[in-house]
């Protein structure tokens, strides 16, 4: 517990005491400097207007205040339904159980649904899978449904003609003949019965093959499991049985496989159930940047992307040695540093047989045949790892592709039909892949928005949007998973599987086809219903089946000793980068949504882009530092960084990060679409042409390459320092540390909690008993600090009727961002764009706070969702001049919009920095044109044409120009709780009032409720001693109480 | 100085004092329009500009100019027996319209007509709101108008009162100076001591209290719709179905109960009963057969279109239907003529309803930034739905009865107490249910268990 605050860093500027820092920290609404903005005649002409126009303006709203308060108020009609449907009730939202899935992507979801309008989606807590949990990924679905730019109809690409479905089909029909050479072409296929189309399919064209490979690969697991089980597959892990994990490279919290379950199920360790006997498993990530998973990690050990072979091998030989088994003979070595931890590493994997897991990204079969039979030394299989419900999640290999390039370039192909695949985009030889292309007869897209391979098709014949269709999805074996649709089609689109049984000349609807499959293979499979329809019922209410399935795997039968022989070593002292799936753009397939563009990256804490990871300290090629400016940073600017590899160069900003090893830089996939909603146009650069390919033809997510300076970035879009609280400095003459607010206050020393504020805490679990006794120690001086007060108090008010408080649990908080997408999507959140973010006017009311903590060259992070706190002493509300801010008997902090009138006093004077001003109508709620804000002269900013606004939460007041808004405590659902309450006459329980990000978080960190329901879940968790408030000494009283966060580092490790 | 001086600015604030409410016997539009709506309404449209079973009213006065005022009198009240007086205008009239009789009014007093022609004047002229979505309503604009001149009239009056008086005094004052024999300034004239700073201070000061109350007033009446009356495409009738049927509000408003919305009744609603009532007590099949073409139901044979019917068989049917209706209503020596006009009629209007959802004029509009809830306060609140609406079981036109004010809603949450020991939500409020056994408290009012706080509406 020493030194808890000043072991505490934000990043960079923070941790060298930056003065341009504490600059910026003085101001709570941060602007550039005069000299930037007059250099900026764009930004001049929109923000500033001069005496002319403001007579103009003058003139104009006078004018148009009469004329408005001259008109008659417009005629509003009411239409009801016709027939009106049974199961929908105006103003009452209906909850259908359907299934997230975007090629190997999968969440079991609710979608919410408002007078047949689709507007969020929910877990479906009845998935084993998901069990309630969502991602990022699947909570911004919704949007896409309401993409402007979707394809409206079926298209003939080469003269952009829209056709009619009958016609697409003549054509497309006339180009197929039994003889022909279909290829499928297509990323992982997730439904049973959409495979059984294409089997139908195939029954007409024999000749027709499926290539599938995924984008960011997993085929070398497959590969491996194949060698070594006979099963093509990836195995069932099961994180909640391990006590040591380590992973090499595989983010399974963000983005590997399946990280909403791996979470869910890596947590159950992790946080503290009995703080008098605290357990934690153990989590060691073997990497070079910092991944999600990494910052969860407790410890990380830092190895170059080349060394990851030879650092699994290190790890077995050390295991081996210390465990029994045979080890393996190598050229291969691993760093000092790494090959230490490596061996304190596998001392506790021997120590943990059985209950420990090893798990790894790497793309190279022999790497995975080694960590498969390290595995089964540990005796993971079995206990930690499983082949029943294995998943299948990750079915490409991209060797099929290659062969597929090659048959194209040679004109052996007939007809290749695009299953949502983009490898005109995402293949490293992407290039090669165009060429070939353009040898096939007829190109056939199913896409349903236009990308890069489908502007090479000949016909698109547009598949139904996910929330628009029927279809299922079995992502585990035996797991079964129903997609209902939740809104007729917008557009003339059709499934891409009915499209293939047209094509076969079976007309069936999709609906009784998917039935059939039902009827014949699940349906079987279990004994409750009797009948198929009440089986359907059930399911489709569900949403998931479960059919257990027994396993083929065999026991390991690898060749370890030639895999081992095959792995290459480090690539010397080259930097190398490392490419890696960010946690929202997946392979790019979400570069069109706008609520993931803007969420800010939770590693990077940036938005809108890619940026490259480097070593604050880093000196790569050219002798380049890469922050001599610390100044230059804090201003929004950062060095464009130019990469050079053998697959091209591409100049992106740099963004300096904690614990990036040193001589090694990395960046996110997914950016520089180019053929893409205009959204994610040309958002970062494409980095798959530099990925790799190794001996075996699969893709290797790395290479060598030279990074030199290449101008300044002036739009740096990184939240990092936006809305810091209790950042440092330092006294000036002496080295003191000092808080920066109180150095501006000019009065050293006054109330000396401040230096020390209690933002995060940490400690290790063994030293759990003495940081509780620290910990109250530090609560009760806070409280005696607060004994004095210019509050009134109103704790009576609160003895009655609700008083809600929220819990969140630091240990279970990933920093996945979920929650962060949800709030956006619940509470009608505006999405700003790449420079209003730069500019500190990003709007999301949920930030997750980055703190570093510990060893500075490898820090461990804890994530910290900061909202409003809902305080009960809230500094906000007595300094609004018109009572817009103010509080409610159940403890709730209110923002009033329509009476807030903008003087951001409340902002200046919360503690927390969580409130957001509109500096623009982002929204056009507002009455005048003039307030809106664009980009590059669009008509009219993202989410204000008349489609995207189908998403808005109509319980949530949408908000125009001028006004503060908040975290409001989803009181919106607080509101329907109560009333749901009410009308049952009965007490309120913990179910009927959830926040957003509550049920959107896959981990269950958060916990929302009445303190006042002393039986309640939140009362269960209020009790814990780890608990404290952010800010307790400064008497707000908030409302949101967080677990300590407990770490496990084995310092053992630390080199 | 002997005498207390009397000065202009004693008077000034008397004359506001004066200033008081007044009433008048005069005819007015706010009885012309409840006449109209009482007594025309059912046969001449509120637009006063096109003909419904009776003649269009505006420019009434205009027609009738050429006779004596008592003629028109004479007509409102009994029609059938002026004509067979061989009036001219009356048997103009009669050629015109026959064989509609239009209703003896024998009661009605000469204010009264006066009254109700002020109306049409009114509406005809569009000097009061048109005849859908007017923002005003009808009668206050024009209280207000009145009362407003009058204000100004007595303030002029009083305002010259003054002026002498004070006049007066201050030359009685200067006498008394005189013979006092006090040493005497340059005496101010009249002109003088009206465009003396005091004086044209105080005017200033205020106009502007009075322009910033007028401005302030009117600003919050802005968007109000207290009385609104719209048409509607339908003539439907609380009075018949709430009123002379008794039927539940939530039977059609089935919303009210479960959501915050009460709903207006899907077309098929409607259908429950009207499958079996093909024709309408007031209108005959002209708005009934509305609802059935909005349903794509076939009053003949009481069954619905198939899915493929064409609309020239859809509108063969109705024209049938109406043509048939109408004979049988008229008996069989109608000619085939004005079946024909009638049928024409008819289905002009019901053509646009054809399987198609009814477009209601929405009456009651909240602003976006508020957040209201009916099941709240039907449901929970066991609020009687006449409470915020009004009798509407006696509406023929339904109107909007509450201002749907904040101030409303807020006195309301301060005078209305909670259903508070029958439902056991209220639990976990024990202070108030231990004062309530005691004694000490008679009950709980919305306001004390927040009910005026901000986000109980506004989020």
């Amino acid at each position: 517990m020493k030194d808890q605050h000043n072991n505490i860093w934000i990043g960079v500027q923070d941790k060298t005491n930056d003065p341009a820092l504490e600059e910026i920290t003085k101001q709570e609404f941060y602007e550039l400097p005069i000299v930037d903005a007059l250099a900026d005649e764009d930004m001049m002409e929109k923000s500033s207007p001069n005496r002319r126009d403001f007579l103009k303006y003058l003139g104009f709203g006078l004018g148009a205040a009469t004329v408005a308060a001259g008109c008659e108020i417009p005629v509003k009609k009411a239409i009801p339904y016709v027939v009106k449907p049974d199961s929908i009730v105006p103003g009452v939202a209906t909850y259908y159980a359907s299934s997230f899935v975007n090629g190997g992507d999968y969440c079991s979801i609710l979608v919410k649904t408002r007078e047949g309008r689709p507007i969020k989606i929910e877990g479906n807590p009845s998935s084993p899978i998901t069990k309630g949990g969502t991602s990022a990924r699947a909570q911004a679905c919704v949007l896409s449904l309401y993409n402007t730019e979707r394809t409206q109809s079926p298209l003939s690409v080469s003269d952009g003609k829209a056709m009619s479905w009958a016609d697409l089909d003549k054509a497309v029909k006339s180009k197929l003949t039994a003889s022909s050479n279909v290829r499928i072409l297509t990323n992982t296929i997730l439904s049973p019965t959409t495979k059984q189309a294409i089997a139908d399919f195939k029954l007409k064209y024999p000749n027709t093959q499926v290539v599938t490979y995924d984008p960011i690969s997993s085929a070398a697991m497959l590969l491996a499991n194949e060698a070594c089980f006979g099963d093509r597959v990836i195995p069932n892990y099961h994180f909640d049985k391990a006590n040591v994990v380590v992973t090499f490279g595989a983010d399974f919290l963000g983005s590997w496989i399946s990280p909403v379950e791996y979470a869910a199920d890596w947590v159950k360790n992790r946080t503290i159930k009995d703080a008098s006997h605290p357990k934690m498993s153990r989590l060691i990530s073997v990497e070079n940047g910092m991944s999600l998973t990494g910052s969860n990690a407790d410890n990380r050990i830092l190895i170059k992307p080349s060394e990851q072979g030879a650092a699994v091998l290190a790890l077995y030989n050390a295991v081996a040695k210390l465990g029994g088994g045979e080890s393996v003979s190598t050229s291969t070595s691993v760093n000092a540093a790494a090959a230490k931890a490596l061996n304190e590493a596998a001392k506790e994997l021997v120590a943990n047989q059985g209950k420990s897991l090893i798990v790894s990204n790497s793309n190279d079969k022999n790497v995975q045949i080694v960590v498969n039979k390290l595995n089964d030394l540990l005796a993971s299989y079995g206990n930690t790892i499983s082949f029943e419900g294995a998943s299948l999640q990750k079915q490409g290999v991209e060797t099929n592709v290659q062969t597929l390039i090659k048959e194209m370039g040679a004109g052996s192909v007939d007809v290749v039909i695009v299953n949502g695949a983009n490898p005109a985009y995402d293949l490293p030889n992407a290039e090669a892949f165009k060429t070939a292309f353009a040898k096939v007869g007829t190109k056939i897209s199913f896409a349903g928005t236009v990308d890069e391979t489908t502007s090479l098709c000949d016909y698109v014949a547009p598949d139904n949007n996910l929330l628009e269709s029927w279809g299922d999805a079995e992502p585990k074996r035996g797991h079964y998973s129903l997609i209902q649709p939740t809104i007729n089609p917008l557009y003339d689109t059709r499934q891409k599987e009915a499209s293939l049984l047209a094509w076969a000349d079976n007309n069936i609807s999709y609906l009784d086809y998917l039935k059939q499959n039902w009827q014949n293979n699940m349906f079987p499979a279990q004994s409750a219903f009797a009948t198929f329809q009440g089986f359907w019922d059930n399911a489709l209410h569900d949403g998931v089946f479960h059919a257990p399935k027994a396993s083929t795997a065999t026991a390991f039968a690898g060749d370890v000793q030639s895999a081992a022989a095959s792995i290459k070593g480090s690539s010397g002292n080259d930097v190398e980068i490392n490419f890696y799936e960010t946690v929202n753009m997946g392979a790019g397939q979400y570069a069109d949504n706008p609520w993931l563009q803007e969420m800010p990256d939770p590693v990077n804490r940036t938005v809108w882009g890619n940026y490259l990871g480097v070593n604050i300290t880093f000196d790569g090629k050219n002798a380049y530092k890469t922050f001599r400016d610390l100044k230059q940073d804090s201003k929004g600017n950062t060095d464009f960084a130019k990469i050079t590899t053998k697959g091209g160069e591409v100049t992106i900003p740099s963004n300096p990060t904690f614990g990036q090893m040193d001589n090694t830089v990395s960046a996110g996939l997914g950016y520089g679409r180019v053929k893409v909603s205009s959204t994610g146009q040309m958002v970062g650069a494409n980095l798959f042409p530099m990925c790799t390919t190794n001996d075996d033809g699969l893709t290797q997510y790395w290479a060598v390459c030279e990074v030199e300076k290449n101008g300044v970035d002036r739009e740096y879009a990184c939240v990092q320092y936006h809305n810091t609280m209790g950042v440092k400095g330092k006294v000036d003459g002496t080295d003191d540390l000092i808080n920066v607010d109180e150095k501006v206050l000019g009065i050293d020393g006054y109330q000396g909690s401040l230096t020390g504020r209690s933002i995060i805490y940490n400690a290790h679990v063994k030293e759990t008993g003495p940081f509780i006794d620290e910990l109250k120690k530090k609560r009760d001086f806070a409280d005696h600090l607060n004994v004095k007060t210019l509050y009134p108090g109103h704790d009576d008010k609160y003895t009655m009727g609700h008083h809600w408080a929220m819990h969140i649990d630091l240990n279970a908080c990933t920093g996945c961002a979920a929650c962060t997408v949800a709030c956006m999507a619940e509470n009608n959140v505006p999405v700003v764009g790449k420079k209003e973010v730069f500019r500190h006017h990003e709007m999301t009311w949920l930030r997750i706070d980055r703190y570093f903590y510990g060893d500075v060259n490898n820090p461990n992070v804890v994530y910290q969702p900061m909202m409003c706190q809902h305080c009960d002493n809230a500094p906000c509300e007595n300094v609004c001049p018109v009572a817009a801010t103010n509080h409610s008997s159940e403890g709730l902090n209110q923002m009033t919009y329509n009476r807030c009138i903008g003087t951001r006093y409340c902002a200046n004077n919360c503690p927390y920095k969580v409130r957001r001003f509109n500096w623009f109508d982002y929204t056009t709620a507002d009455l005048w044109p003039a307030n809106e804000y664009s980009i590059n002269g669009e008509e009219l900013p993202f989410g204000a044409d008349n489609l995207t606004r189908m998403v808005l939460n109509p319980d949530v007041t949408v908000r125009s120009r001028g006004v503060i808004e908040k975290c409001s405590f989803c009181v919106q659902r607080i509101q329907e709780g109560k009333l749901l309450a009410k009308r049952e006459s009965r007490k309120l329980k913990d179910n009927d009032v959830k926040t957003a990000c509550q049920t959107a978080c896959p981990t269950g960190a958060i916990t929302f409720g009445d303190r006042n329901n002393k039986s309640g879940k939140l009362s269960e968790k209020l009790k814990s001693p780890l608990n404290y408030l952010a800010l307790e000494e400064i008497n707000t009283a908030s409302s949101v109480n967080y677990t300590a966060k407990i770490h496990n580092r084995n310092t053992k490790m630390d080199a | 100085m002997l005498h207390k001086r009397f000065s202009i600015k004693t008077f000034l604030p008397i004359l506001f004092l004066c200033l008081g409410f007044q009433s008048f016997a005069e005819p007015t539009i706010e009885e012309g329009k409840a006449l109209f709506k009482a007594k025309c309404a059912s046969c001449h449209t509120k637009d006063m500009k096109s003909d419904m079973t009776g003649p269009a009213l505006g420019g009434v006065e205009e027609r009738w100019a050429d006779y004596d005022r008592a003629d028109l009198y004479f007509w409102i009240r009994q029609s059938q027996k002026m004509k067979d007086t061989g009036h001219p205008r009356a048997s103009e009239l009669w050629n015109k319209w026959q064989p509609t009789v239009m209703t003896d009014f024998p009661n009605l007093t000469d204010d009264q007509i006066e009254s109700i022609l002020l109306y049409i004047d009114g509406m005809y002229t569009g000097k009061i709101g048109g005849s859908v979505g007017p923002a005003t309503p009808v009668g206050e604009e024009i209280v207000e108008e009145t009362n407003t001149s009058f204000y100004f009239m007595i303030l002029g009056i009083l305002a010259f009162l003054a002026l002498i008086l004070a006049r007066i005094v201050s030359n009685l004052n200067h006498m008394a100076d005189t013979k006092e024999g006090a040493v005497l300034g340059q005496r101010k004239t009249l002109v003088e001591q009206l465009l003396s700073p005091t004086v044209i201070g105080f005017v200033l000061f205020a106009l502007v209290i009075i322009g910033g109350y007028i401005t302030v007033n009117n600003a919050m009446d802005l968007g109000r719709q207290k009385g609104y009356e719209p048409q509607q495409p339908i003539k439907f009738s609380h009075a018949t179905h709430a009123g002379d049927q008794k039927i539940d509000c939530q039977y059609c408003h089935d919303g009210a109960r479960r959501s915050k919305h009460s709903v207006i009744p899907a077309t098929n609603t409607c259908m429950n009963c009207h499958t079996a009532v093909k024709a309408g007590s007031k209108y005959g099949t002209a708005e009934l057969s509305k609802i059935h073409a909005s349903a794509g139901w076939n009053p003949n044979t009481g069954k619905y279109f198939a899915e493929n019917t064409s609309e020239a068989d859809i509108e063969k049917e109705f024209r049938k239907w109406i043509g048939d209706q109408y004979r049988a209503a008229k008996g069989e020596g109608v000619k085939d003529k004005r079946v024909n006009a009638e049928v024409d009629a008819q289905w002009k209007e019901i053509s646009t309803f054809v399987n198609r959802p009814i477009e209601w004029v929405k009456i009651h509009n909240l602003p976006d930034h508020v957040y209201f809830n009916h099941a709240q306060h039907v449901a929970v609140g066991d609020v009687e739905c006449q409470t915020c609406h009004g009798k509407v079981e006696e509406m023929e036109v339904v109107e909007q009865f509450s201002p749907l004010s904040m101030g409303w809603c807020v006195n309301c949450h301060r005078e209305t107490k909670v259903q508070f020991a029958d439902n056991p939500y209220y639990d976990s409020y024990e202070a108030y249910h231990k004062e309530l056994e005691a004694g000490t408290r008679t009950g709980v009012t919305v306001e004390e268990i927040g009910g005026l706080e901000c986000q109980k509406c506004h989020y």
